[in-house]
């Protein structure tokens, strides 16, 4: 009962951030130079034509009935037109959308189990040769500045070696041919492959170091002492008693580096030209497309207030000493 | 510990703390790595500021070669090189240096600042003001700082001082929860009742007693301030929306994949990467081996205090 209250409660703050960030946006776009026309639209247009749009824009009315419209229309789903593709955002958004849920969950995933498994190791060792290798590449991947890392993986993976394709996410001759699934399957794996070893290795360091630290906390408990006086073997305690305690802080960072996380997951997409939702904003704010970018922000903004809850909730779920 | 519990009492205290902390400081590998690669940083950056000195060729940014048109790989000119139009890599390499260290340690400057001072405020008053300003927290800590400043520069033309301001006011909530934490247990300790009872007022309470006592946790979380600082101005400039009229790391690396020679001119694209991370990395193992100072914890067993 008491974790149902605490969802409600949660669900309740994160609505009003939500608003409130909404708010803060809409405010900050009208206090933005120039009007919108001006900056959008080509110096062709006729007065006539301006007049046109800015009425249809809604742009002639008061500025609280523009606040009234744009709630309104965001809860109707109607997020505007893109001013470069004319399109909806709301179907561009849905279109880029998977490509970056594919990346960024393998990836995020993939480094979590990786690190946390390397961090127990290098924790159990501690202060031997593998322990100093995998503590100084963790860091070095840690600070590593992620744009120029992954222009060093395309130039030489992609460029030297040549193994695998330069960007994009399928190659377009395969797919108009009548190709079988599994090979569309192995043509977007090949196109991932770059860009998740980018995220991969980012995330990687993070992981590495926080389960190391953590698990050296653990090492120092009472219990572990008292598993090691039960006789049990070194696998089992290691395992089975230090690192499912010590993994439940690294479980809490993938929440809390998840804004991190999207600033190196948009720079890598902008990179590898993987079509996804980071790409997608920083097209948009090349190129002054506001719909665009302002519903990127706000997808990225509202992923971000609901993964923190999931990572409440899991942790909760993990660690039954915690109770909302 | 409790050493360090002990109130200060003159200004010899701060001395003495302060060579016993670099005693323990220097013996740490990652600390004297860390701060010999921040010192060869140092003089890059105390460089830039001579090399234009020596004539108008060398200025980072409009000092192109006149009998260059093209990138040129190192000569004994141009040490590392020349850009697209002539302009001699090293010396942007410098500048470079110079603008890192501007961003890094002016954002983490503020944004310890404004976190420490709303930390201290939010610990010692609590009730409703403690509620509000850690809810005004949290939004900025959910949110991507690379992601806001990207949608502001879309309306604005940012300034380098500009965006040092953004990323410090996206960077305080961190560093206010942790004075915060720090601040709420110092306040229940006996002196600072004590000193409440002889009549002093709040403000002298905070700013003479508990400032003292968590300015070290501040400085500490400084270093990683300028780290992550660091790296958002440079992933924003790469981008393409940095100040255009400063030359730094994040926009050679722009320039360098914007103008198609990223394949072709690995002298060009390499240097200012090298250079991002090993800054990044030595203020975090700056700041690491601080942190063993500050937390006698985290020493090896055997060295004691």
């Amino acid at each position: 009962m008491k974790t149902k209250k605490f969802i409600f409660n949660k669900l309740i703050e994160i609505t009003i951030l939500f608003f409130i960030i909404l708010t803060i946006l809409f405010f900050l776009f009208r206090a933005a130079p120039g009007d919108p026309i001006t900056r959008m639209v080509d110096p062709n247009l006729t007065p006539e034509d301006i007049q046109h749009l800015i009425a249809q824009m809604g742009l002639d009315q008061p500025a609280w009935k523009q606040y009234i419209i744009y709630i309104k229309n965001f809860f109707t789903g109607n997020l505007g037109h893109s001013f470069h593709y004319g399109a909806p955002v709301s179907s561009i958004i849905l279109n880029r959308m998977p490509c970056t849920i594919l990346l960024f969950t393998t990836s995020t995933l993939l480094a979590a189990f990786v690190g946390v498994f390397l961090g127990k190791i290098a924790a159990w060792k501690k202060g031997s040769r593998l322990d100093n290798f995998l503590s100084i590449g963790a860091l070095l991947c840690h600070t590593l500045f992620i744009p120029w890392f992954a222009l060093l993986v395309l130039w030489i993976l992609a460029y030297k070696v040549g193994w695998f394709p330069l960007g994009g996410i399928i190659s377009p001759e395969l797919w108009i041919r009548d190709t079988s699934i599994f090979i569309k399957v192995l043509d977007v794996l090949h196109h991932m492959f770059l860009p998740l070893l980018t995220l991969f290795i980012i995330h990687l360091g993070s992981y590495l170091l926080l389960m190391r630290s953590s698990m050296l906390g653990v090492i120092k408990e009472e219990y572990i002492i008292t598993a090691r006086a039960k006789g049990l073997s070194n696998k089992v305690i290691r395992d089975k008693h230090a690192a499912r305690n010590a993994a439940l802080p690294v479980i809490t960072s993938v929440g809390l580096s998840l804004a991190f996380s999207i600033n190196g997951g948009a720079l890598t997409e902008q990179i590898f030209t993987w079509p996804g939702i980071g790409r997608e904003l920083i097209f948009a704010v090349s190129n002054n497309d506001y719909p665009l970018a302002q519903a990127c922000f706000l997808l990225i903004t509202a992923v971000v207030l609901i993964a923190n809850l999931i990572v409440d909730l899991l942790y909760a779920y993990m660690d039954p000493r915690i109770k909302y | 510990m409790k050493n360090t519990k002990k109130r200060p009492e003159n200004k010899n205290h701060y001395v003495e703390r302060f060579t016993k902390g670099w005693a323990i400081y220097i013996k740490n590998p990652m600390g004297k790595a860390g701060l010999i690669i921040l010192l060869v940083f140092m003089l890059m950056a105390i460089a830039s500021f001579f090399v234009p000195l020596l004539g108008p060729v060398y200025d980072p940014m409009t000092g192109a070669d006149p009998n260059i048109t093209y990138s040129t790989g190192p000569s004994f000119q141009h040490w590392l090189g020349t850009d697209f139009i002539g302009r001699d890599l090293f010396v942007q390499l410098l500048e470079g240096a110079k603008v890192a260290f501007i961003v890094g340690l002016s954002c983490a400057f503020i944004s310890v600042v404004l976190g420490t001072a709303i930390g201290m405020i939010s610990g010692y008053a609590g009730g409703i003001i403690d509620t509000l300003l850690m809810r005004v927290a949290d939004i900025f800590m959910v949110l991507p700082s690379l992601v806001i400043l990207l949608i502001l520069a879309s309306l604005w033309e940012l300034s380098i001082w500009v965006i040092i301001f953004i990323i410090a006011i996206m960077r305080w909530p961190s560093v206010s929860r942790i004075i915060r934490s720090q601040t709420l247990s110092l306040k229940s300790r006996p002196f600072i009742e004590a000193s409440r009872v002889a009549g002093a007022s709040n403000f002298r309470i905070i700013f003479k007693h508990i400032m003292p006592n968590v300015l070290p946790l501040a400085f500490l979380y400084m270093t990683f301030r300028v780290t992550s600082a660091i790296l958002v101005e440079a992933a924003l400039s790469f981008l393409g929306f940095g100040d255009p009229g400063q030359v730094s790391w994040g926009m050679m690396l722009q320039w360098v994949w914007s103008s198609g020679h990223m394949f072709q001119a690995p002298y060009w694209l390499l240097p200012p990467g090298i250079c991002i991370s090993l800054l990044t990395l030595s203020f975090y193992m700056l700041g690491r081996a601080m942190d063993e100072v500050l937390d006698p914890r985290l020493r090896k067993e055997g060295e004691g205090e």
